[in-house]
């Protein structure tokens, strides 16, 4: 899951660096919100405001920790 | 009072401990900014250049020096916080040699009705005339939160700080939008109602992300305002059946011609395009081929070092605009489109020949094309069509960190797509029309 996830992000958005351990700082309010919008599409899951915390994008594997809860919430 | 900084020193004479600006690492009351203010004014009154320039960022000491320079008898010139160093240079030279009447006070750059960089040249009386516009318009009060996310350079947020400190209203800034947690808890935590400035494009992530938080807050929103860019008319409807009890304003205003009209569509006409009725100190009328023009006491003086361009744009106290309208039967002025080959991102004019100078830089750009693509949450994204020259070869992310390092963030496209070939005119040049009807 992790580098399908790196694929679709990447094509999005080039200027970010997926690899780092400080990915919410790298985001703006629409890297936040293209990250949002791609999972909730690809997943079928629910993502909202209350999810684009620094905590939960602030990797790439915090991202798919929290697509992974809210698979498993469905 | 004619001047910001005279409003900044009765409040604090008068409201001491107020809050007048307020960030995630703490508060600034009216009597610590003026106090901080008056320190740096001396510092910055002993250096020989007319103007000051900065970059700007969503903290205090901009804020502080903002108007240290405005007291210190400075021209203020903010820039963007990314803005790339060899402009930086460039502009601080253009204002540092050019001629300005005495009372300029702020050059605010913008992309302007062509898309070149321009420097806006505007004095504190225009500054006062923008604040009243609004504060009659849309009802600032002492008993406000203001919440600035946006860049602070830029008039659509520095035209929210002048009638938040006019009427003694306390004002929150933070660095864009990203985290709409944080943004909702300081909605909730305000002592008082809130009113913010958001683009379409913040709106509409709002809605899609923030729909229930939106709800919740409905009580405490006293107006939001929106502009630069057309919103759509089912965001509209969805912000008026979130938050009913708001009042929700479309503005027209550019850097160059001041706050102009304003409209409240949750108060029994939502129509999109409706901008509203000119405000108390303007007034608009419609040219022949149908572009609005403005006049008024908010107008800009000029722009910086380019008589020719002034001359162009504004003459005989009336500023004529790339952007179409009609004056309805109330009076109320319908956007109708724009002219031209700008390209509005986000509430951000990007003239696209910029974007391609700037990837025709590097050696492996064959040729290239910019152009405006459908976005989910923009409306319109910048799009870059690119020939690769043969034999070479190049990555996205190369590019775009090339273009990051040569342009302001929003001026760099999001998507990419390499191709055969662009599309040119008999005589050479970019066949824009061929990528615009699809």
């Amino acid at each position: 899951m992790k580098e399908h996830i790196r694929t679709l992000l990447e094509d999005l958005l080039p200027l970010v660096d997926l690899d780092s351990d400080f990915l919410f700082a790298e985001l703006d309010s629409l890297g936040v919100t293209t990250i949002l919008m791609v999972l909730s599409q690809e997943y079928g899951i629910e993502l909202e405001a209350k999810d684009a915390t620094p905590k939960n994008l602030r990797s790439l594997d915090s991202i798919v920790e929290m697509v992974n809860r809210r698979l498993a919430e469905k | 009072m004619n001047r910001l900084e005279d409003y900044l020193r009765e409040h604090a004479q008068s409201s001491p401990q107020r809050i007048a600006f307020q960030n995630s690492d703490g508060i600034l009351t009216y009597s610590e900014l003026w106090t901080a203010v008056c320190e740096r004014a001396s510092e910055i009154e002993s250096e020989t250049s007319r103007v000051y320039v900065l970059r700007s960022a969503h903290d205090f000491d901009f804020i502080i020096d903002y108007f240290a320079a405005h007291k210190a008898g400075k021209v203020v010139v903010p820039l963007e916080k990314d803005l790339p160093d060899a402009q930086f240079q460039g502009i601080l030279e253009l204002t540092s040699q050019a001629d300005m009447p005495g009372d300029v006070t702020d050059i605010l750059f913008t992309t302007g009705t062509t898309g070149k960089q321009k420097g806006t040249m505007i004095s504190q009386g225009i500054i006062i005339y923008d604040a009243e516009n609004l504060i009659d318009a849309q009802g600032f009060s002492s008993d406000l939160t203001f919440i600035i996310t946006g860049p602070l350079n830029h008039i659509g947020s520095l035209s929210k700080i002048w009638p938040s400190i006019i009427v003694g209203a306390s004002i929150y800034i933070m660095d864009g939008l990203k985290d709409l947690p944080a943004f909702f808890k300081v909605v909730k935590d305000a002592p008082w109602k809130v009113a913010t400035f958001q683009v379409p494009a913040t709106l509409r992530m709002m809605i899609q992300f923030g729909e229930k938080q939106l709800r919740d807050c409905s009580e405490k929103f006293d107006f939001i305002e929106t502009g630069a860019a057309p919103i759509s008319q089912s965001d509209m409807e969805k912000l008026c059946e979130l938050l009913p009890h708001t009042r929700l304003y479309n503005t027209y205003a550019s850097t160059e011609t001041g706050i102009i009209a304003t409209h409240n569509f949750n108060g029994g006409y939502c129509v999109a395009g409706c901008l509203g009725k000119p405000m108390k100190h303007s007034a608009l009328t419609i040219d022949d081929d149908g572009f609005i023009v403005c006049q008024g006491k908010t107008l800009m003086i000029g722009y910086c070092g380019d008589l020719d361009e002034t001359n162009r744009v504004l003459r005989d106290n009336k500023i004529f605009t790339k952007d179409k309208g009609i004056l309805d039967e109330e009076g109320r002025l319908q956007l109708a489109g724009r002219d031209g080959d700008i390209i509005n991102v986000g509430g951000f004019k990007v003239n696209p020949v910029e974007v391609e100078d700037a990837a025709q830089s590097m050696p492996e750009i064959d040729d290239c094309i910019c152009i405006p693509s459908p976005h989910p949450v923009l409306g319109t994204a910048l799009g870059l069509l690119y020939v690769v020259k043969e034999g070479l070869s190049i990555k996205k992310k190369a590019l775009a960190k090339h273009l990051a390092s040569k342009l302001e963030g929003h001026k760099v496209p999001q998507l990419y797509t390499q191709v055969d070939k662009v599309e040119r005119t008999y005589n050479g040049k970019l066949n824009r029309k061929a990528y615009m009807t699809g």
